[in-house]
């Protein structure tokens, strides 16, 4: 089975782009390479890491496990797109406080699987939070200021989470 | 001694935090340069052999790519790739490319092409005829007098390196002991895994200039190193470190930068060089897999007489920074021991590289100290925790096997407060009980740990340069590496604090070999100590400066311009004048007599003072099922002025869940039939998550360390030591069953906290 070129009609971070691809690419080559959203991070390739987190019509996935091609009409969220007019989301406005970031090769990771988890349960308890951030590793931190951050996020009035994307 | 500060002592967020939640964060691979293109290596999938031939003529022609190097192609001399500045112990045995590869993941080849897809096929395409060697990939074996011999070049047998450390006659220590015990400890190797992987771009492209953009903790060693191997002056390499995601001691030396550069010079491209996650865990470093047999002596009232350690390391088949590692792991007892001995011995194996890992040898023989020490007080029917108590170190000991005499030593005040942590926890459990099985007992276990604030030998040393500006906000330069930790905050708010302005009007530059000045780099836990250091000193002579400006604006002696409370002020003018630091600059920048300010300096280690830990341990063991669930970690430290608290606890935290891996779950495993490693991926070697972490508390205790910059001392590598010897005592308690080996699953199942 060769790998040959295809083009990918995608919404990220509420632009719509359609992008040439091989059908080898990944989400995250994809992302990264081709659109250039290096906020998002390759930790390793192999969906063991976390760290290339991105929201893919509502659930957080490793993008380096997402064929580009399975990405086709959906829409994608990386961290380049948390921000919304209004500002930071809490998420990011708890990260900045407290020391919750260290070296930050995580945090694009950590930030989307804690948003996937506040947009389908805007009340978690810490179990749920540690549950939610389990497939994304940090050497740094342990963990503690990053689960206290998600929870103090959870208790600010939380942004809609987008509607899935309609297409005509 | 305790001095009240404004910016110091306040956890001020990260400068670049904002970048870091945004996605905005340039780390070394998120750069892309114009006809930039990629390097691979290939890697010997032996763990030792001999090369026969190798023929690449396939790769070569295949469309995009752009070049090929063999062992023949690059200098052949050896050298020692570690972070450290020039010593007689870095010895020089490794090369940049190898026809006698000495560990899986060795060095063979190398390829540039316009895709890092087109570098995988081109490597696939390069045959290699490999004549296999029986690999030496145990201690043991490497030390029988039946082993072959790795590098007959440095040496007749695999022991290349010994070091010794002398204090009193330990045989007298143990003669007048009441009670002498004595064990031999194994702990593993075991993987940094920082999140982001090693990678360099190397632009070449010029015939006597390198640039190199790369994930380093030393780029002043990196810089003197490369510029040898590739034949530059060192002034024509440049050593540029982005934004670090994570070091932990595997940077502290070089890794693809020489293969890069010399790839770019060949190809007249830039070239980036991206680790796999595998080649990250067979191809850079591991912490060393150390035997380590030691012996203690104590008289019948509890007081340690003697202390012996005679330790192996394996170090694999580069000596990279071992002997180094050695000499520091001799000088980290936090304990007084009249009659002390320590003899280390480094040993090449086959096995993984090892390197500089966060502790530099201090966990390995801190986890066999401390569950010995247990025994002892066990033996004695003592309290463990006062048995450390009584036998800790006090200011003006010198510390076992060095000449270094302590000035500030917060022990005491660290028990003191883990133990009312510890009550407290006990309470509130015992309030609201959980339901245990009658089969499930709970313990705690403690241990303590010492470190160092920069080399323990003293070579550390700094500079700093801070540049005033017309509207008095400052630009630090420094040539300290961040890789994560939030050093360049902490250096920053030294500044701040010292010029009496805002954080927000210090800025910083740092860790680029062109544009910031010389420092021996982010290792030994060097940051808020030596490179504060340099920090302050410049902020000091900024002060000096400003000093002289004023006296020639006002047209006064230079005496009669104080800097008193972060104001200046002139009382011989007609009117008195008290001016800010802002409004001084604003008052001499401009005008007849306009000067601008700049701060230098430069600082010579002539101490590194030791911070303290003290570690507990809850740990549950259920009799049923022989697991062990670790329920509560308590941390305390004693790192002198905490410059900001919420770094520091940072760095307890992430030293808890990294010191939770090496006593549970991490072990680097070699298959023995195969001689190859079997954890190389994140899969088969597990690090802790977020569903492993026990409940953790830390807490900083109130101590001022009087040769630190405003009275700190380091923190970073420290935390991890004491982790893996109060949850190994803990279990010992629950389990009643002797341990002398990590990680706890040899022993025992181990169950995730609820």
């Amino acid at each position: 089975m060769g790998e040959h070129a295809v083009v990918i009609q995608i919404e990220v971070n509420g632009i719509e782009h359609r992008v040439h691809a091989s059908t080898s690419d990944t989400l995250l080559d994809l992302l990264r390479g081709k659109l250039g959203l290096k906020g998002v991070k390759r930790g390793c390739s192999a969906g063991q890491c976390g760290s290339c987190t991105v929201i893919l019509d509502g659930k957080a996935v490793n993008a380096c496990l997402v064929p580009a091609v399975r990405a086709n009409g959906k829409h994608v969220t990386t961290v380049e797109g948390l921000e919304g007019v209004d500002g930071p989301h809490p998420l990011q406005e708890e990260f900045e406080r407290n020391g919750t970031v260290q070296c930050g090769f995580c945090t694009s990771g950590m930030l989307m699987s804690a948003k996937a988890l506040l947009d389908s349960n805007p009340n978690p308890d810490r179990n749920k939070i540690k549950e939610a951030l389990s497939g994304n590793l940090c050497r740094c931190t342990g963990y503690k200021k990053i689960i206290d951050a998600v929870e103090a996020a959870s208790k600010s009035e939380l942004p809609p989470a987008r509607a899935p994307m309609t297409r005509n | 001694m305790k001095q009240t500060f404004n910016v110091v002592g306040r956890s001020h967020p990260r400068h670049e935090v904002g970048d870091k939640v945004r996605g905005k964060a340039v780390y070394t691979d998120d750069l892309e340069f114009p006809n930039m293109a990629y390097g691979a290596i290939l890697r010997s999938p032996y763990p030792r052999a001999r090369v026969v031939e190798i023929d690449a003529s396939e790769a070569r022609v295949l469309p995009g790519v752009l070049g090929v190097l063999l062992p023949k192609d690059v200098p052949q001399k050896p050298y020692n790739c570690s972070g450290n500045p020039p010593s007689p112990l870095a010895i020089q045995d490794e090369r940049v490319l190898t026809d006698h590869p000495l560990h899986v993941g060795d060095r063979i080849a190398a390829v540039a092409a316009t895709s890092t897809e087109l570098c995988q096929k081109a490597l696939s395409l390069i045959s290699v005829d490999y004549e296999p060697l029986p690999p030496v990939l145990d201690l043991d074996e490497a030390i029988s007098e039946t082993s072959p011999v790795l590098h007959p070049e440095i040496g007749p047998t695999n022991i290349f390196n010994k070091i010794e450390a002398d204090q009193g006659d330990v045989e007298k220590g143990f003669a007048a002991s009441d009670l002498v015990l004595e064990d031999l400890f194994e702990t593993p190797g075991i993987f940094h895994v920082c999140m982001e992987t090693v990678c360099c771009i190397c632009d070449f492209t010029r015939k006597n200039d390198l640039v190199v953009w790369s994930n380093s903790q030393t780029p002043f060693q990196e810089r003197r190193i490369l510029s040898k191997i590739v034949g530059l002056p060192e002034s024509r390499v440049r050593i540029v470190k982005p934004i670090m995601g994570g070091g932990f001691g595997a940077r502290q030396q070089l890794h693809n930068q020489v293969v890069g550069a010399l790839l770019s010079r060949l190809v007249k491209r830039p070239i980036k060089i991206l680790n796999t996650r595998e080649e990250e865990m067979v191809g850079t470093c591991v912490r060393h897999a150390s035997k380590c047999r030691v012996k203690m002596g104590v008289s019948k009232e509890g007081r340690i007489q003697a202390f012996q350690a005679e330790v192996h390391h394996n170090c694999g088949p580069y000596a990279t920074h071992s002997p180094i590692v050695l000499a520091a792991q001799s000088r980290k007892v936090p304990y007084r021991v009249p009659h002390y001995r320590y003899e280390g011995y480094c040993v090449y194996t086959d096995y993984p590289v090892a390197g500089a890992m966060r502790g530099y040898g201090n966990p390995q023989l801190s986890f066999a100290r401390e569950v010995l020490l247990d025994r002892a007080a066990r033996k004695l029917n003592m309290d463990p925790i006062q048995f450390r108590m009584e036998n800790r170190i006090f200011p003006g000991d010198t510390v076992p096997g060095s000449p270094l005499v302590l000035q500030s030593c917060a022990i005491k005040e660290c028990i003191e407060a883990g133990e009312e942590i510890r009550n407290r926890i006990d309470r509130q459990e015992e309030a609201n009980p959980q339901k245990n099985s009658a089969d499930i007992v709970e313990r705690w276990g403690m241990a303590l740990a010492m470190h160092t604030s920069g080399a323990s030998n003293n070579t550390g040393m700094s500079s700093a340069v801070i540049i005033i500006h017309d509207d008095g906000s400052a630009t630090l330069l420094t040539g300290s590496a961040d890789m994560g930790q939030g050093s360049e905050t902490a250096l920053t708010q030294i500044v701040a604090e010292v010029l009496g302005v805002e954080l927000v009007d210090v800025r910083v530059t740092a860790a680029d070999t062109l544009h910031t000045p010389y420092e021996t780099g982010s290792f030994a836990s060097s940051q808020a100590y030596v490179a504060g250091h340099a920090v302050h000193a410049a902020a000091m002579d900024v002060i000096e400066r400003t000093r002289t400006s004023l006296a020639a604006r006002y047209e006064v002696e230079t005496d009669h311009v104080v800097f008193e409370n972060h104001r200046f002020s002139i009382n011989s003018t007609e009117k008195p004048i008290s001016l800010t630091f802002k409004k001084a600059i604003s008052k001499t920048h401009f005008g007849e007599t306009g000067t601008v300010v700049t701060g230098r300096s430069s600082f010579k280690a002539s101490h590194s003072a030791p911070p303290f830990a003290a570690c507990w341990a809850k740990v549950a063991f259920d009799r049923l099922t022989n697991s062990i669930e670790v329920r509560h970690v308590i941390e305390v430290v004693d790192v002198g002025t905490a410059i900001n608290p919420d770094i520091v606890t940072g760095q307890i935290e992430g030293g808890i869940s990294m010191g939770l891996g090496y006593a549970l779950m991490e072990d680097l495993e070699v298959d023995s039939r195969v001689s190859k490693p079997l954890t190389n991926d994140l899969l088969a070697y597990k690090i802790p998550s977020t569903v492993d972490m026990p409940e953790i508390h830390t807490h900083i205790v109130s101590s001022f360390e009087p040769s630190g910059p405003l009275g700190a001392k380091s923190v970073g590598e420290m935390t991890v030591i004491p982790v893996a010897p109060a949850i190994v005592n803990a279990v010992v308690a629950a389990t009643g069953e002797d341990i002398s080996q990590l990680p706890l699953s040899k022993y025992f199942n181990i169950k995730r906290p609820l």
